[in-house]
């Protein structure tokens, strides 16, 4: 909302500065989003009176003026070709700094020396096109700054109305609020007194739909002239960034900003009286001032005559039936639409108004007659003709403001302050409340609202009210009271916690994506699950909820990958949506996926130039998992499509659970996406995960007689999966086998192919005796006998 | 004789340790003086011609030898074994200049840190942490927090819709994190704290806007609660998160679950209050909302109004993560790029 300076002072007489009113507002709640002199680059645009206009001497269609201003005369070179001797024009001085950008300096124009412009109103910033130079009105004193003479010499506040308060989207309710921060008085709006020169003129109305129109005015005006409005006129609406129209356009406008109560203004030729305000029929049309044909349902509310549809309602006048420049007669209309029914409409239609942003946030249903009053007068002064009587119907539907009781004991409570009764009382009726005491054990008033403060109901909307009045700053701060119990910890963020420690410490970086990607890279990742697709995506690449996160981390390396950061560590904590498919539920499921490639190594004189494998990625996930469960992962072979078939795995946990996948990305897939390494991703679900406590895990005692180890290498088929080999040792039941891991793994020369040499060592260990020796080698013959019958190996 | 002899073996054996090189020359040295078969044992089989007085002070001569032999033979192992051990010294140079081998630690996601951060501090104050589904319904999203339909205060959230569930209800992203409240008042009584972070998505995306951003919710509601209280909380935070005395500033505002509304500004950081690009020239920045729970809200979670009152507060988390370790591009927050990742960590 932009107000002027001067405009406000209409209202009111206050002796702020800008700066100070718009900080007074600001901290009131109506917050100051810019200020700017109207001016700005017109500083050194004077006006000046063209002395002579003779042809340049080197230059056919230039010309050479001589140009007084006040006491000196300068000379300008000019290209226009509207200007003659005597006329008053506005010149840019050299070192002008124009609106436009244009910068004027001393020039030399074809040998002939040029000490500034004349310039066009595009030039001065006041029009996107113009003809000519701008010539003023003669009687303009030349020296004059061309800015006072233009109507420009004001200061623009933009203020941010929020929702709460449509009533300060006038002028006259900033006013308003001024008035209740510096207890200055409003200038009073009388009604003007109207002559009723047409009483035959009747606006006759049908008010059908109460409910969507509690209160509806119109009036005719027969024999306007339509034209130009006057230039302050003109002024005023240019400043807050309104175009002037014509001069009745121009008045429904004015008020508008002004009194904050939109009206509109029919061409009587273009309709058959009486005018009705009733719903629409289903799948009438009306093609709007916009130009766009609407297709309407019952649920909105109309202006019609016998015939058609002549408006929507409160938010747009239609095509066919404005004011134009051959309008004669017209019918005014000032009314009171419902703001639900009025919201309603325009957000079906999508359609935004100046209209219906003020009528959906509450216009002022008591200020109708005295709006049609001011219309009226100032279309009889600015395009004449003569008025009918007004026809004023009320629905009956519009309520007054209930009254509010309110405790200042309460007030003071619920605020923080300390206030007395007869304080709030001042400021509510500096507002505009009427405040009445309701006799009673503790001191309680009733106060009646102002009839366009549509967002003051309840007893904490006065608290608001007075505190804000009073000043947020001034109310005395302190601290709640809590027990002083420590919250309890909530277990999904303690594991999140404990997943990125880990994870940032085996060299990991958090990446963070939209819960949104495009269905052909979800499709790619998770074919399986019908994603949930967003009924208003920003693009198609945001449009359907994500099912898994590697989706979004791949193409996270994907983009690292194409700018050369080619070794990634990356990891995403957060949620997937998947349906369930019994009821289309969307659970939330809390997942972790990581991405890993380039070389084991970060760049560096000792590094050994090694790329990321399998194992890399499988041995932090065993450090994960450990860390976080005590237990390391076991992984299975298997695992989705997408995935290497030979290099990928199922994730299963100590209790035998499936709880995600690991792998390297299938070559095919990364070709398709023309990532220039090998990825190696895996993704699973921290839910249910069986996290360890923070105490200790059960004493385990070690036993205090010797361990010993013995080693075993064997010749056994190349895929032969070790983890096999290590559990059908540790199966034995032998009692002593303390440890079984596999330390060597080896193929090539003196291996024949197909097969591996695979070196298990053991540790075997009593806890109540030295082993001897025969039980040791019991134990190694059972051992070697189990792998060679299961494996099919042979002893090296 | 013999003495002359062993004075000469004397004079040369202690020559010849004091030229080894080695600790193997020094023990071929002592075996060739002091063996079996060594110098000295040839010295001494002429002892058997020696009569008794003069084999007793030979005899003195020659234990005299061996110690100051084998004091020698120790000083000399001493310095061969120091001379050796420099040698490989010399041999074992690094270029302490050299960095050391990369054990890049992994990076937190700035707005992990901040949130972290946030959520320190408001459960250090006695505010447990709290969270809510992404996925949330029309009531709790909007209703609840007495946002009817057709308010228009709809308009200042721009919400993605999902397609009904099967009974029919509306669903949507949740457009801040404010239904955490609703979720966590349902059913309960107070005193009643939380404090809740997470996701927030709006359909809106542009230089400073990216259509998901986090925020962290907070609220109390007890006996005796007032604005004065949210005032002082707030404060305190910012104070805390900034880790700098700051101005602040409340201002009335507008949301319409809180009656009196405000919005929290604090001197700028970049300026110190004098007026910059980042703070609009206004010295201030705007970083929170807050303000006193609406009553409709209480009612709407069959809390008595009249007996207690809550605050509740909402912060978008980028925003202060930006202000705090100085990132200017919001979208790059989303980006994931590497350097980017590892600059502000």
């Amino acid at each position: 909302m932009k107000i002027t300076l001067d405009w406000l002072r209409d209202h009111i007489d206050f002796d702020l500065d800008a700066t100070t009113l718009g900080a007074r507002l600001t901290m009131a709640g109506l917050e100051l989003d810019a200020l700017y002199r109207l001016d700005q680059g017109l500083e050194m645009v004077q006006v000046g009176r063209l002395e002579t206009v003779d042809p340049h001497p080197n230059a056919d269609r230039l010309t050479l003026c001589q140009v007084r201003i006040g006491e000196s005369c300068l000379q300008i070179v000019c290209g226009a070709k509207n200007h003659r001797p005597g006329d008053k024009v506005a010149v840019a001085r050299v070192g002008a700094n124009l609106p436009n950008g244009m910068e004027i300096q001393l020039g030399q124009i074809r040998g002939v020396t040029s000490q500034g412009m004349l310039c066009s109103l595009k030039e001065l910033g006041l029009a996107t096109e113009a003809e000519g130079v701008l010539i003023l009105d003669p009687a303009t004193p030349d020296g004059l700054p061309v800015a006072q003479a233009l109507g420009r010499d004001d200061m623009v506040l933009e203020l941010g109305v929020t929702p709460n308060r449509g009533d300060c989207l006038g002028v006259r309710g900033v006013a308003r609020e001024v008035a209740a921060l510096t207890g200055k008085g409003l200038i009073p709006l009388e009604p003007p007194t109207l002559p009723i020169e047409a009483p035959e003129a009747i606006a006759e109305v049908r008010l059908e739909d109460p409910i969507g129109c509690p209160r509806y005015a119109g009036r005719l005006i027969r024999g306007v002239k339509v034209g130009p409005s006057p230039a302050w006129l003109r002024h005023r609406l240019e400043a807050v960034g309104l175009r002037a129209i014509n001069n009745v356009v121009d008045v429904t406008n004015y008020l508008l900003l002004d009194l904050n109560q939109p009206l509109h203004a029919f061409d009587l030729e273009q309709l058959t009286l009486p005018v009705v305000v009733r719903r629409a029929g289903e799948g009438e049309i009306l093609r709007t001032l916009d130009g766009v044909e609407r297709t309407l349902t019952p649920a909105m509310t109309v202006i019609a005559d016998q015939a058609r549809v002549l408006a929507l309602a409160g938010i747009m006048g239609g095509a066919e039936s404005g004011v134009t420049e051959a309008t004669t007669d017209i019918f005014l209309e000032v009314a009171y639409f419902d703001p639900i029914a009025t919201a309603r409409t325009g957000r079906r239609l999508e359609l935004v108004s100046e209209s219906r942003h003020r009528f959906e946030r509450g216009t002022d249903p008591e200020a109708i007659a005295l709006v049609m009053e001011r219309a009226t007068r100032m279309i009889l002064d600015l395009a004449g003709g003569k008025a009918g009587p007004v026809t004023l119907i009320d629905g009956g539907t519009w309520h007054a403001p209930a009254e509010i009781f309110y405790r200042p004991e309460r007030v003071n409570r619920l605020g923080g302050i300390d206030l007395t009764a007869e304080t709030m009382n001042g400021m509510l009726g500096a507002l505009g409340c009427q405040v009445m005491p309701i006799s009673g054990d503790e001191p309680r008033f009733m106060v009646i609202p102002p009839s366009w403060r549509h967002d003051l109901k309840r007893e904490e909307d006065l608290v608001e009210e007075i505190v804000r009045l009073y000043g947020y700053d001034r109310v005395p701060t302190s601290l709640p009271r809590v027990p002083a119990s420590p919250p309890v910890p909530d277990p999904q963020r303690v594991l999140a916690e404990r997943v990125r420690e880990i994870l940032v410490g085996l060299g990991y970086q958090e990446a963070i994506d939209y819960a949104f990607v495009g269905p052909e890279i979800q499709a790619r990742f998770d074919g399986a699950i019908t994603p949930v697709r967003l009924l208003n995506p920003l693009s198609e690449e945001q449009s359907v909820l994500r099912t898994s996160l590697i989706a979004g981390l791949i193409e996270s390396a994907q983009r690292n990958l194409n700018r050369g950061n080619g070794r990634l560590r990356l990891f995403e904590l957060g949620r997937v949506f998947l349906p369930r498919a019994e009821d289309g539920v969307l659970e939330e499921v809390e997942r972790l996926a990581c991405v890993l490639c380039g070389p084991a190594e970060e760049l560096s004189a000792h590094a050994a130039s090694r790329a990321v494998d399998f194992y890399d990625l499988k041995g932090d996930l065993e450090a994960l998992l450990h860390g976080l469960t005590g237990i390391m992962p076991d992984l299975v072979a298997g695992g989705p499509a997408f995935l290497h078939p030979l290099r990928k795995a199922v994730i299963h946990d100590g209790n035998g659970r499936s709880i995600g996948w690991m792998g390297q990305l299938h070559p095919a897939e990364q070709s398709a996406l023309d990532l220039r390494r090998e990825l190696f991703v895996l993704e699973l679900d921290l839910a249910g995960l069986p996290v360890k406590g923070k105490g200790g895990s059960g004493e385990v005692v070690a036993s205090r007689f010797p361990g010993i180890q013995s080693d075993f290498t064997f010749l056994m088929p190349e895929r032969t999966p070790a983890g096999a080999v290590v559990a059908e040792v540790m199966a034995l039941d032998t009692g002593l086998i303390r440890q079984a891991r596999v330390v060597a793994i080896y193929t090539g020369s003196g291996v024949p192919e197909g097969s591996k040499s695979l070196t298990l060592s053991t540790v075997l260990q009593a806890d109540d005796r030295t082993l001897t020796d025969a039980e040791s080698k019991g134990v190694a013959e059972r051992i070697i006998a189990r792998v060679v019958e299961r494996f099919g190996a042979a002893l090296r | 004789m013999l003495e002359d002899d062993l004075a000469k073996l004397k004079e040369s054996a202690l020559a010849a340790l004091d030229t080894a090189a080695t600790p193997a020359d020094l023990e071929a040295i002592r075996v060739q003086t002091l063996g079996k078969k060594g110098d000295l044992t040839q010295i001494l089989r002429g002892l058997g011609q020696m009569d008794e007085s003069q084999r007793a002070a030979f005899g003195a001569l020659a234990n005299a030898f061996k110690e100051s032999f084998a004091n020698r033979l120790a000083e000399r192992s001493e310095q061969l074994k120091l001379t050796e051990m420099n040698q490989k010294l010399e041999r074992e140079w690094v270029d302490v200049t050299l960095p050391g081998r990369p054990r890049p630690r992994g990076t937190l996601h700035p707005v992990t840190r901040a949130q972290n951060e946030i959520i320190a501090i408001f459960t250090a104050m006695g505010f447990p942490p709290a969270s809510g589904p992404e996925v949330e319904s029309d009531w709790h999203n909007f209703e609840a927090l007495n946002i009817p339909p057709d308010h228009p205060a709809r308009e200042m959230h721009d919400t993605f819709y999902l397609p009904p569930a099967l009974d029919g209800r509306k669903r949507l992203l949740r457009t801040h994190t404010s239904p955490v409240q609703i979720r966590v008042m349902e059913g309960k009584q107070p005193p009643l704290r939380a404090i809740a972070p997470g996701k927030v998505f709006r359909c809106d995306s542009d230089l400073t806007h990216t259509p998901m951003f986090h925020q962290v919710e907070g609220f109390m509601v007890d006996e005796g609660v007032h604005f004065g209280q949210l005032k002082g909380l707030l404060e305190t935070f910012l104070i805390r998160f900034f880790e700098r005395e700051l101005p602040v500033r409340f201002r009335p505002s507008f949301f319409p679950f809180t009656e009196p509304s405000a919005e929290v500004d604090m001197g700028c950081l970049f300026c110190d209050g004098q007026g910059c690009r980042v703070c609009k020239r206004t010295g201030w920045l705007e970083v929170l909302g807050c303000g006193l729970i609406h009553p409709n809200v209480l009612t709407n979670v069959g809390i008595d109004r009249e007996r207690y009152a809550g605050f509740a507060f909402g912060m978008g988390v980028e925003r202060l993560a930006m202000l705090k370790y100085g990132i200017n591009d919001i979208r790059a927050l989303f980006d994931n790029d590497t350097r980017f990742l590892t600059r502000h960590a």
